[in-house]
């Protein structure tokens, strides 16, 4: 709307124009160390001229026309190029002519599509010189219309046949000049792209290239940087994997559960600022991991499930943003029996951790949690939102107004302009009250911080120009204009991956943990949550014998790829020990302050951080049994009781280690769900191996366990007037030590 | 001039962002942006009334799964898109249009359903009949489309701007989204 009325065209024009600085900003940034080489340097004046002048109104580049040649069409540009003092630089071969020029004017002339065997001569120029803006959009796209081997095989067998020039009579420092260049641009493309190289077991481009400099420039830099990489990747692959998976250093003390990590967090009453320190410490290690030209429409858009590999990195971007926002949406709903205030400070919790994310420009957990909040089974919740204090709701509004669809989402783009590279936030729109609070408060922070991009405004922006510009052109030539576009926004990607590494973020293992904790809801049982929570105003009739239906084939397990992160694979576990932590004895003592928690009185037992009885919010129901404090009993309500209920499982086990510690998984269980198949689901959760007829489950009363028969519907079987506290048992007399995979229960979704 | 946001979703690679870009400026183009606002917006005449089109186009960001419900809740009108050369695509649509009655919190929104691609007759594994059947489930329109060779791309737009005004004739008057930010203060 900003964007709107006579401004408007000015506004967008300027946007355009700073995305173009930024990629050439980055052109600067990741040219190589190579151009500095005396005989790029005529070059160089030319470049950064170019890249000034972006910001100025006066266009000093004028479109000539077209130039067509075999396999091959260029597009030519006049250019204006000043010059302050006489210089000796430009055309060497009328020197004395214009030592006295003020300025002149050149024609340059850029590929606009090619066959890949001109594509790859363009790498160097006419006259033998490395073009490196064209060498940087190339490698960062060239996947998208020719295999790795095929590029390597040109270039190198051009290389040799400027090679075999050399020993006619007839040769030039031009051909050696060129080869010059195409040893410079095999550097750079080991430097930035070694994962191409990487192709195992028997990295045949790496060999490939190997034999070449053997033949050709033994003992060169390249040589020994070729070697190296072999070293590396192979050393790699005999060092199993521990190398490769860097974020396992971070994680290992979360997978061990000593008895001393007994405590863990609870919302609302959580440290924000840490909070979103830590949000963006995970959200960092995948972006700093996320390989650009992944995110091409070619690539992303276009992968199906075979090669879904390929766009590994940018789907692990992808599940951690709905991994918080899965989170966001699960700890504001999965308590029913929480009185709306208590429900409105988690949402007020949340908001401030969204706050410190803007201070710390990660917009892709702060558009995470803003999502969550706007999540239909959150947002519908209008006696929980009409209790926020004023001005958590305004910053709600000004949070979400960052992400506003409107104008092409102009907002946050216009925002990622101006701070994706800058040291720290300082941008607020003149209504953003709460903001402009923020930051005064703030001020200027000593340290710096990076920058965390939702993503997905990329993505879309590269399905589109995928979509929309052909990939070939005129008898099927490369369009590699097309290129220079995605280049864009690859470049911008690539700059703010650069900005991240401004981020200097403690790891909290025990956040970790409380993250990995947090039980995950699909969208219907958010919903029917929700539902229970506020019921809505007019259940509208056409909807309840769909979900039957879905009952009746299991229908909470989705099985499209797009609910790869349902809650079907969510791992949720819960441990406390004898010895509650002082985090329990805190929480339990607000939760004696609380009027409804007040007539149960308290003792030194913990309330479960997920107790999930799914009771109806029935406040008044008294509590059948009062031995646990607070928690109180499973009761379905006749008139409106759910379609499922949550219970925890927990595994018996002697094994010395847990010893103390309970191990809990909460698993969904619907009303048509018989024993084996309630063992099978709890096996899953638990990470528990073999075969679910060899294992018992009993519900667990204060006075004695029930043992499910075989085949019994265990929604109608289990006594709701207590806890849906379960023990999952293996048959056998003598307990064999279960498979339980730690990794797996650290899974990140 | 009224304004219509139209929100179209469906799997990944499906063709959404094929009919998008068709029907806001025809492939192919030589200059195009998608930074720029107008890459999501066409005024057009619909049976003698000016509208202005607003296309949300979840292209890109299918998995972003947690933002659906705000596409939803934005949206007036749908287009819900499969390829009818891939089965999966079709049967994801009916998760997706219980999700879009569940945040209308209605029974009945205006609604298109797309079976596109269909300049790959040889291609086909979703019949015609199949899309219409699941189309009269729905109880909306249904088209078969080809975002490549222009076939029914504009009439899925101008339907949709035909329901809603069927729907709401004329609600632009009092400003809804504003109703239902005042709940939250």
């Amino acid at each position: 709307m900003l964007v709107r009325g006579c401004a408007g065209g000015e506004l967008r024009h300027s946007l355009a124009e700073r995305t173009k600085a930024l990629a050439a900003k980055y052109h600067a940034l990741c040219s190589p160390a190579r151009e500095e080489s005396r005989s790029v340097e005529r070059n160089r004046p030319r470049h950064r001229k170019s890249q000034t002048r972006w910001y100025v109104k006066q266009p000093t580049w004028r479109l000539w026309g077209e130039e067509r040649v075999d396999g091959a069409i260029y597009t030519v540009y006049l250019k204006k190029v000043r010059y302050h003092r006489p210089t000796r630089s430009a055309s060497s071969e009328s020197d004395d002519e214009i030592s006295h020029l003020e300025w002149e004017t050149v024609r340059v002339r850029f590929v606009k599509a090619g066959t890949v065997e001109r594509l790859v001569e363009a790498l160097a120029t006419d006259d033998g010189e490395l073009e490196s803006t064209y060498v940087n959009v190339f490698l960062a796209t060239y996947r998208s219309f020719a295999e790795c081997s095929r590029v390597l095989d040109l270039l190198l067998r051009r290389y040799e046949a400027l090679a075999s020039e050399d020993v006619l009579p007839t040769a030039t420092d031009n051909s050696q000049q060129h080869r010059k260049t195409l040893v410079a641009c095999l550097h750079v493309w080991l430097d930035t792209y070694p994962e191409d190289f990487r192709q195992p077991p028997h990295h045949p481009a790496l060999q490939q290239l190997l034999a070449f400099t053997q033949l050709h420039l033994p003992g060169s830099e390249l040589h020994l940087k070729v070697l190296q990489k072999l070293a590396v990747f192979s050393a790699e692959r005999n060092g199993g994997t521990s190398a490769g998976t860097g974020a396992g250093v971070c994680l290992a003390p979360g997978m061990r559960l000593t008895a001393h990590h007994t405590s863990t967090y609870r919302l609302p009453h959580v440290p924000h600022r840490h909070f979103a320190e830590q949000l963006t410490r995970m959200d960092m290690e995948l972006f700093k991991k996320l390989v650009p030209h992944q995110c091409l429409g070619a690539i992303w858009s276009r992968r199906d499930k075979d090669r879904s590999h390929d766009a590994a990195t940018v789907l692990a971007t992808v599940n951690q943003f709905n991994a918080v926002s899965f989170r966001v949406i699960s700890t504001v709903l999965v308590e029913p029996n929480l009185r709306p205030l208590e429900r409105a400070d988690i949402l007020a919790a949340w908001l401030d951790i969204a706050r410190e994310l803007r201070v710390l420009k990660n917009f892709s957990s702060l558009k995470a949690i803003i999502s969550g909040l706007q999540s239909n089974p959150v947002y519908r919740l209008r006696k929980t939102w009409a209790l926020l204090p004023k001005e958590k709701a305004e910053l709600f509004e000004e949070l979400a107004r960052i992400f506003s669809e409107d104008n092409n989402r102009w907002a946050q783009r216009e925002l990622l302009m101006r701070e994706g590279t800058a040291k720290f936030a300082d941008t607020v729109g003149e209504n953003d009250r709460q903001l402009q609070k923020l930051l005064h408060e703030r001020g200027s922070p000593g340290v710096s911080h990076g920058t965390i991009p939702y993503l997905g405004t990329f993505l879309t922006d590269l399905t589109m120009i995928d979509t929309a510009i052909p990939d070939t052109v005129a008898d099927g030539l490369i369009n590699f204009d097309k290129r220079r576009k995605e280049f864009e926004v690859l470049a911008q990607i690539k700059l703010l991956q650069g900005a991240a590494n401004a981020y200097h973020l403690p790891c909290d293992a025990m956040f970790d943990r409380w993250f990995d904790s947090v039980i995950i809801l699909d969208d219907r049982e958010a919903y029917q949550l929700s539902c229970q929570i506020e019921p809505p105003t007019n259940p509208p009739k056409d909807r309840r014998p769909k979900k039957i239906n879905d009952n009746n084939n299991q229908g909470h397990r989705k099985n499209d790829s797009i609910a790869s992160t349902s809650s079907s694979n969510s791992s949720q576990f819960y441990c406390e020990t004898d010895g509650a932590g002082n985090s329990w004895k805190r929480d339990s003592l607000e939760r004696r302050i609380s009027p409804t928690r007040l007539s149960h009185g308290s003792s030194s037992s913990s309330l479960p951080s997920l107790d999930v009885s799914l009771s109806s919010g029935n406040s008044g129901q008294k509590p059948a049994n009062g031995k646990a404090a607070g928690a109180s009993p499973a009761y379905a309500n006749t008139r409106n009781g759910p379609d499922f209920y949550i219970i925890r499982v927990t595994y018996e086990s002697d094994c010395v280690e847990t010893e103390g510690v309970v191990l809990y998984k909460s698993i969904m269980l619907s009303n048509n769900e018989r024993t084996p198949q309630v063992i099978r689901n709890a096996m899953l959760k638990l990470n528990l191996d073999g075969d679910p007829d060899t294992y018992t489950l009993a519900q667990v009363l204060p006075d004695r366990e029930m043992v499910l028969p075989a085949n019994a519907n265990v929604y109608y079987a289990v006594n709701t007037a207590y806890n849906l506290n379960f023990i999952l048992r293996s048959r056998k007399t003598q307990p064999v030590e279960p498979v339980v995979n730690g990794k797996a229960r650290n899974k990140r979704y | 001039m009224r304004e219509y946001k139209i929100v179209v979703l469906g799997s990944g690679g499906v063709g959404k962002s094929a009919l998008t870009v068709q029907f806001v400026q025809g492939i192919f183009v030589e200059k195009y942006d998608p930074t720029i606002e107008d890459s999501y917006r066409k005024q057009v005449e619909v049976d003698g009334q000016q509208c202005m089109l607003e296309i949300l186009d979840t292209a890109g960001t299918e998995q972003f799964t947690a933002m659906r419900d705000l596409y939803m809740k934005n949206g007036q009108g749908f287009v819900l898109v499969y390829s009818i050369t891939a089965q999966s695509t079709f049967n994801d649509l009916q998760d997706l249009r219980e999700q879009i009655l569940r945040v209308k919190d209605k029974d009945d929104v205006p609604m298109v359903l797309v079976g596109n691609k269909c300049d790959l007759e040889a291609e086909r594994v979703v019949g015609k009949q199949q899309g219409s059947n699941l189309a009269n489930h729905f109880n909306c329109a249904f088209m078969e489309t080809s975002a490549k060779a222009k076939v029914n791309v504009n009439d899925v737009f101008y339907d949709l701007v035909r329901q809603i005004n069927k729907k709401s004739p004329k609600e632009d008057k009092k400003p809804s989204k504003g109703s239902v930010k005042c709940v939250l203060l």
